[in-house]
């Protein structure tokens, strides 16, 4: 996975979150579980990592599975602090 | 500038870190030399010089690596002098595959979590301990194997307890780190200066 920059998704609960994991491990792309960085405050604490590469996929499969998200964010990381985009 | 040699070669990870840390911090300023005989060590080093915010430059030679570092005067912040690759006291000790107790679903998660969160924060502990069912994250399988890869490169020491995995039947399908002993398990305890538990 690149580790520059990623595109983060993040969830109001955990149940939403470990939900949206398991959807996304039976899923090609490669995603994994984080806590979500410093720099995102609101949300329940894990978020699902993506390549950017793979938005549209990543878009699809929200809709398709109708997985219920707070945010998508683009990180890109920085020596001591993450930049953070709100991508949606 | 004073110029000062660290001969680190046939030094096991993460020694030719702490040494060359060591005498970084005994000067104001001036130059260390470190020599390392393996490229990992040459990596782990040259980060710690870079981690520090000091000029730093790698000459190859036959079976060693030079790494001259130089310290000048009042160029380290106090922030800074705080990172380094990896910390020399810290363990961190897995008792079981997943995190706390109430739900095993978000103990597996939470572990995760826990354990991608050590690669992003500096510096890194010193050794990582497995044992009872934490044998099962070091072993084929296991969600986190990319992560404690990553650690392990970066110089911390991944041990697993030998008579767990032999308990479990896994001893062949140990991924990362080495397989160690009792006596090992506790010297690692008793001379860490900070355990964190994680069961």
């Amino acid at each position: 996975m690149k580790d520059k920059e990623y595109g983060i998704i993040t969830f109001k609960s955990t149940h939403f979150a470990i939900k949206a994991e398991s959807v996304f491990g039976s899923q090609s792309i490669n995603t994994r579980t984080i806590p979500v960085p410093r720099e995102i405050s609101r949300s329940c604490g894990l978020a699902i990592r993506f390549d950017l590469d793979d938005m549209e996929k990543v878009d699809q499969i929200i809709s398709e599975f109708n997985l219920d998200i707070d945010g998508i964010y683009k990180v890109i990381k920085g020596d001591n602090l993450n930049k953070v985009e709100k991508l949606n | 500038m004073k110029k000062i040699e660290v001969d680190a070669r046939g030094q096991a990870c993460p020694k030719p870190v702490i040494m060359t840390k060591k005498e970084l911090d005994n000067i104001e300023e001036g130059i260390i030399i470190t020599i390392v005989d393996n490229e990992v060590a040459k990596n782990n080093v040259s980060k710690l010089a870079n981690s520090l915010g000091f000029e730093y430059k790698v000459d190859e030679g036959e079976n060693e690596y030079l790494i001259t570092i130089i310290k000048g005067k009042g160029e380290v912040k106090e922030e800074e002098k705080a990172k380094g690759a990896v910390s020399g006291d810290k363990v961190v000790v897995f008792s079981s595959n997943t995190m706390g107790k109430g739900s095993e679903e978000l103990g597996k998660v939470l572990i995760k979590s826990f354990i991608y969160t050590l690669t992003e924060t500096n510096p890194y502990p010193a050794t990582l301990i497995f044992y009872n069912g934490g044998v099962h994250l070091t072993c084929e399988g296991s969600p986190v194997l990319e992560d404690l890869k990553k650690l392990e490169d970066e110089g911390v020491e991944i041990i697993s307890c030998g008579t767990c995995l032999d308990y479990f039947n896994i001893k062949d399908k140990l991924q990362v780190g080495q397989i160690s002993n009792m006596y090992t398990i506790y010297d690692k305890m008793a001379n860490a200066g900070n355990i964190i538990n994680i069961g």
